[in-house]
């Protein structure tokens, strides 16, 4: 009965030991990983950015104030020049500067004449959900002022709380902040490392083929031009999804850029163009509007597509859902040059404990939209 | 004696008369119509116009048209006009009813984006049926094609997919994601255009 008794309290304490060995590991983890690495810097004090404030595309109320700050004190780790917030305020309110979501050619000038900017960082908040576990959605990209204006860097990243549980859920994150936290730094460390002459994208992973398009039209034509240039127009969203039609713009223009084959012309410059010839689009682009778009920024293709679904989920329970359709259209021939279907749910190909669940539909799209783009090539 | 085989004379006249009607030649009713005069390997680019919604569900026609589009792009075999380009033709023809329009105006239509033909379509039935405790999604999807020089139907299929099966109703489990239905109908509609 003794031995019985001593047997249990050892396994008790082995237990406990191990379980305090893993929290404190997990937490060293998170520590080292929300710490900006300084010593991989360089030529980021080269650098004078003007920090936009963030656009909140999440449709609910979200610390959008917050988030800018620790992306400037992110950045100011990284020795980058930041400018003051009454120099920037001083030039928007001078310009008439209303349209954060990107930059177009007077806006880029006046920021380069008037406070010597080098780069502007728009960042879009794209899911904000405090609920446990909370959820969030960020992209942020460096567009130089000079000319031309073209995106100098594009990332993203997506977490949810419960993304990565571990054993008994000891990494289960609760606390929005510290989710906040750990997106900044995602964001900060790829822009540091872009800075420091290492062009590196977030999700080195190769995206799972579960997530592949289910239909892919491509011209047997090869493209014409080594590195064609390509106008990404705001997609067409009949979804429930506030602003998806833009969400789902921004992951094809960070996948194309980092495909590196393909120019992707900043989405302020098509802005300025719809607005200048007052196009509307109704249920997509027509041939009339390529044409336009095509012609005023000189490029050889403009994407275009539909967003039908793009759902996110509150709590443990739910599925994120992400369904589109895209469509480049060449220039020249003024045809359909690629074309692509996909539809995917998180929790495809999950069988066993949310094994592999996708939580996102930030996480899933930007799988969804890789797996499409690679088939151009 | 004779009363006996008269019963059996008259069972077997009654037995050979519901074997002759089984016999009867049953009318068969297609899903499909090919017009024989034309040769739809001359067909190379078409528009697809927007597909009515006869259901509750408001994005049902835009799902099906997209997939249906999508699909037979795919197929590589047909230049599908992009739909924007359609929504400026409809509005360039000053088409009012885009969702069964009149020969003359898919005519008019065909011209103005350069198709050779226009497909409508009509979706009837989207969503979840329910039979007792058990519930399954179904879908059912009519489509026309109206050529442009002749204005005349010269193909039309209808396809119906989901549905309660037998496994449903012992088994549960809601059948199909609606997705995978909607696919599959669409699949069968172009098969029908193809085969």
């Amino acid at each position: 009965m003794t031995l019985l008794k001593n047997f249990s309290i050892r396994a008790a304490v082995l237990l406990f030991a191990a379980l305090v060995c893993l929290s404190s590991g997990a937490a060293q983890n998170d520590a080292s990983a929300e710490a900006i690495d300084a010593g991989r810097l360089g030529g980021a004090e080269d650098l004078k950015i003007a920090v936009f404030p963030v656009v909140n595309l999440s449709g609910s109320a979200a610390p959008i104030t917050t988030i800018r700050w620790l992306l400037i004190e992110a950045l100011k780790d990284a020795d980058a020049t930041v400018i003051a917030d009454d120099v920037l305020d001083s030039v928007m309110a001078k310009y008439r500067v209303r349209y954060i979501g990107g930059l177009d050619q007077p806006t880029a000038r006046a920021m380069r004449q008037e406070a010597g900017v080098d780069g502007v960082l728009i960042t879009s908040l794209e899911l904000y959900n405090e609920i446990t576990p909370p959820k969030i959605a960020i992209t942020s990209r460096l567009v130089s002022t000079g000319s031309p204006v073209e995106i100098l860097w594009i990332d993203g990243v997506g977490l949810a709380g419960d993304d990565d549980p571990g054993l008994l859920a000891i990494r289960l994150v609760k606390d929005p902040q510290r989710l906040l936290r750990r997106a900044v730094h995602h964001l900060a460390q790829s822009l540091t490392d872009f800075l420091s002459g290492q062009r590196k994208r977030l999700d080195l992973h190769p995206p799972p083929k579960k997530f592949s398009p289910g239909h892919i039209y491509r011209s047997t034509a090869p493209l014409a031009v080594k590195t064609p240039k390509v106008a990404v127009v705001p997609f067409f969203n009949p979804s429930a999804r506030s602003f998806g039609g833009e969400i789902l713009a921004l992951h094809f223009i960070r996948q194309l850029w980092a495909l590196e084959n393909f120019h992707v012309i900043e989405p302020g410059l098509v802005r300025q163009q719809l607005l200048e010839f007052r196009i509307v689009m109704d249920s997509g682009i027509s041939l009339a509007d390529v044409d336009v778009i095509a012609l005023r920024l000189n490029a050889d293709f403009v994407l275009n597509g539909k967003v039908i679904d793009y759902q996110d989920y509150q709590g443990y329970n739910g599925t994120a859902k992400v369904d589109f359709s895209a469509q480049l259209i060449e220039r020249v021939s003024r045809e359909t040059f690629w074309s692509v279907k996909s539809h995917h749910q998180g929790n495809d190909g999950v069988f066993f404990f949310d094994w592999g669940k996708v939580n996102t539909a930030y996480a899933l799209a930007s799988d969804m939209v890789q797996l499409a783009v690679e088939t151009i090539e | 004696m004779a009363k006996w085989a008269n019963r059996i004379s008259f069972s077997l006249c009654i037995l050979l008369l519901i074997l002759l009607v089984a016999c009867a030649p049953k009318t068969r009713i297609s899903e499909n119509y090919h017009n024989p005069d034309v040769d739809f390997s001359l067909l190379q680019t078409i528009a697809v116009m927007p597909f009515a919604n006869l259901t509750s569900d408001q994005m049902a026609g835009e799902r099906v048209r997209n997939t249906f589009i999508n699909s037979l792009f795919s197929t590589g075999a047909l230049y599908v006009i992009p739909a924007g380009e359609v929504a400026r033709g409809i509005s360039r023809a000053g088409i009012d009813n885009p969702w069964s329009p009149s020969a003359e105006d898919a005519a008019k239509l065909a011209a103005i984006v350069g198709a050779d033909s226009v497909i409508t379509g009509a979706v009837t039935e989207y969503g979840e049926v329910r039979s007792g405790a058990t519930t399954a999604n179904v879908i059912s999807v009519s489509m026309q094609m109206i050529e442009k020089e002749s204005r005349k139907v010269i193909w039309s299929a209808s396809s119906t997919r989901g549905g309660i099966s037998i496994w449903d109703r012992l088994f549960g489990g809601g059948g199909e994601p609606m997705q995978d239905v909607t696919q599959a109908a669409v699949n069968d509609i172009i098969k029908k255009l193809f085969y």
